[in-house]
């Protein structure tokens, strides 16, 4: 994908860049509202990664002219503030969606990615697999080196979601958002989603030889195969 | 018009206290008036009923016909207010017969009037023919057989000198009395009013650094009453600066352990030359940190929030017992980790009204709580009881319990019972503040208490809105 980054905090400017040009996109940074909106009136991009606070033009002021001349480009907009009023307005000059700082890079992928899936319409499939991992949602079964697997269905969801974004990393806060559907930040899950993790691993992984569960230390989880 | 307002209250009291002396006296002055001239008035009837009697004595026919007086004989003293006696005898047909020398040409009255001096004295006020106000007496009298009618008459004219002299000396004493007055109100005023002065001093001195300072209480009056509101609020105030400064210090503390174990993580991890896996494991070191930095800002922006009131609050009337039963399958995966026993009872229908995510997130608080406290093995049990018009939701575990000392405190921000467990694991201190906030911000109340038996007992309780047992 083709994103424009505007940012003007350098260091993460830099870090969104490094990060999402790791993930195959390519990536224009600009730091200031003027350059952006001149940028996004000139080529093409697929989606806007927009920071409301931005020295000269707002943030939200160059969402609105991008909407009154361009109406359907993906606009993710970047913000410290977390007054539910901020993203309201935020929602209602035009934005696609929105993430509020400091934000977990695998959460940004996890939005970029969904962006992309909403302009791209891919299906969602009911059946996957991952190495010797084969998941049917609607059989509502799953099985390694074909012995089904008896999980909670908690589990299930969980491993659904893992599946969903396989060789993403998960951060813990879009598994309490989008598994357990906690939308309070404040929620302390991390203990439970750890415990839950532990159980899946010991069905999924500890009787197989091959691990595809592993934690990567301080950003969350990841279901993959190691080479 | 409107007047100037005086800005002090001392001006003002005395002022009004003037005013008010003035008003007064001047209501006295005119009662007073009307007393005395009445009494005057009086007083002169009096006279010319007497006189008349007298002179009634005195009149005779002289031998030509004439009516005369015997002056010789009228000699009884005089009071001062009758020296101006005019004296007039009329035939009862209207013929004047006789007029003393004072009276001179003039007349009194003119005719005689229907049934003047018939049976008895007629007296009436009138004026004479030259002006002169009088008081009029009459009386017919048969004198030798011949029919008279006796007119006296007094010049009222010692009656308003009298008065005016009165309202003289009364315009005379009214600015001086009125200025003692006021002087005497203002110090009176002064006096009473000082102390709020000292007051307004002393509390002048009064700084965010001084607050443990009180005013003094020197009397058991309003000024006392006063004084001592005035200390309790100063006391509310200086608790809140404390819990504020504490929780500042206290926040900063917080922010600033973790701050340091990433620059000590960073620094160490840059010290030599590692391998990718040692590099990794450094950088994930830091994020944990980072995790726990970033939840600490979020639950404390959570309560400053709280604290000003902008946790907006989306209403609705639900069972209690649905959060317990929802906060307990949160964390059932934990109670069976550490092998708890949980068990909740009673009350199913019990509803209350308030915001259901809110609600459950002090049900999840304090859930989570007791299972990080009760020992592998040990036991949780939830219970719903409704009490009056509240309903108390309970969580008792059987943990080692807490010291009395602690009990008011586990609310408090950051506050730890063991200060050097401050591991992550155990949390930053506030998920009870978190708590205690979504209690009380459903005009709730939220409590610990010890059991016997060793644990400790939460509750919550909040207004029931109705106990459906059809449901």
């Amino acid at each position: 994908m083709q994103i424009l980054v505007v940012e003007d905090e350098e260091k993460l400017a830099g870090a969104l860049q490094k990060g999402l040009e790791a993930e195959k996109h390519s990536v224009r940074v600009v730091h200031s509202g003027e350059e952006a909106f001149f940028l996004a009136s000139t080529e093409r991009f697929d989606l806007v990664l927009l920071d409301i606070m931005l020295p000269g033009r707002d943030g939200l002021d160059i969402l609105r002219a991008l909407r009154q001349k361009n109406s359907n480009l993906p606009v993710l907009i970047l913000t410290s503030k977390d007054a539910v009023e901020d993203r309201v307005r935020g929602l209602k000059a035009g934005a696609d969606d929105y993430l509020v700082k400091p934000f977990a890079f695998p959460e940004l992928l996890a939005r970029v990615e969904a962006i992309a899936r909403r302009s791209n319409r891919t299906e969602v499939t009911s059946a996957m697999r991952l190495a010797d991992l084969e998941m049917d949602t609607l059989r509502h079964s799953a099985s390694r080196e074909g012995h089904e697997l008896t999980l909670t269905s908690r589990e299930f969801e969980l491993l659904e979601y893992l599946l969903r974004h396989q060789d993403r990393v998960v951060s813990r806060e879009m598994l309490a958002r989008d598994v357990w559907n906690e939308t309070g930040r404040y929620t302390p899950l991390d203990n439970v989603i750890d415990v839950h993790i532990a159980h899946l691993r010991q069905k999924l992984d500890e009787p197989f030889g091959k691990r595809l569960l592993h934690t990567v230390r301080g950003v969350g989880f990841v279901l993959r195969e190691e080479m | 018009m409107t007047w100037p307002r005086p800005k002090l209250v001392r001006t003002r009291l005395t002022l009004w206290y003037v005013f008010v002396l003035g008003a007064l006296l001047v209501v006295f002055a005119a009662s007073a008036s009307f007393v005395l001239v009445w009494h005057m008035r009086a007083q002169l009837e009096r006279q010319a009923v007497q006189d008349l009697e007298t002179v009634e004595g005195l009149l005779y026919f002289s031998g030509d016909g004439q009516l005369r007086l015997n002056e010789e004989y009228h000699n009884h003293p005089e009071s001062k207010l009758v020296q101006d006696r005019l004296l007039e005898v009329l035939s009862v047909d209207g013929m004047i017969l006789y007029r003393n020398d004072r009276l001179g040409m003039r007349t009194i009255g003119g005719a005689p009037f229907t049934g003047e001096g018939v049976g008895g004295y007629s007296e009436r006020s009138i004026h004479a023919s030259d002006g002169t106000l009088v008081i009029l007496a009459s009386r017919q009298h048969l004198l030798q057989g011949y029919p008279i009618l006796i007119r006296l008459a007094y010049s009222q004219k010692p009656i308003w000198n009298r008065l005016t002299h009165f309202l003289l000396i009364l315009l005379l004493a009214l600015p001086l009395t009125l200025a003692a007055a006021g002087f005497a109100g203002y110090m009176m005023a002064n006096r009473a009013l000082d102390p709020i002065g000292q007051m307004a001093q002393r509390a002048e001195q009064i700084t965010t650094e001084r607050l443990h300072d009180r005013l003094p209480i020197e009397s058991n009056d309003e000024l006392g009453h006063l004084a001592r509101v005035f200390n309790q609020m100063l006391s509310r105030i200086e608790q809140s600066f404390e819990q504020l400064r504490r929780f500042t210090a206290d926040a900063s503390h917080e922010l600033r352990t973790p701050l340091a174990s990433i620059r000590s993580v960073g620094e160490v991890g840059l010290q030599k030359d590692a391998s990718p896996e040692e590099y990794r494991d450094t950088i994930g070191s830091m994020l944990e940190e980072i995790n726990r930095l970033t939840s600490l800002i979020d639950s404390l922006l959570t309560l400053s929030r709280a604290d000003a009131g902008q946790i907006p609050m989306k209403l609705e009337v639900f069972p209690i017992a649905e959060i317990m039963e929802e906060a307990a399958s949160l964390l059932d995966v934990l109670i069976e980790e550490k092998r708890l026993t949980f068990n909740f009872e009673g009350e199913k229908n019990a509803l209350v009204r308030g915001d259901r995510l809110i609600l459950r997130q002090a049900a999840v608080n304090i859930l989570h709580n007791a299972v990080k406290f009760t020992p592998a093995g040990g036991s949780i049990s939830a219970r719903v009881i409704c009490e009056g018009s509240c309903t108390l939701l309970s969580i008792t575990d059987n943990g080692p319990g807490i010291a009395t000392e602690h009990l008011t405190k586990v609310f408090d921000r950051f506050y730890r019972v063991d200060p050097a467990r401050a591991d992550e694991n155990k949390g930053a201190g506030l998920g009870l503040s978190i708590a205690q906030w979504a209690a009380r911000a459903h005009d709730g109340e939220i409590g610990l208490s010890t059991v016997p038996e060793g644990g400790c007992k939460f509750w919550i309780r909040l207004p029931l809105v109705s106990s459906n047992p059809a449901v």
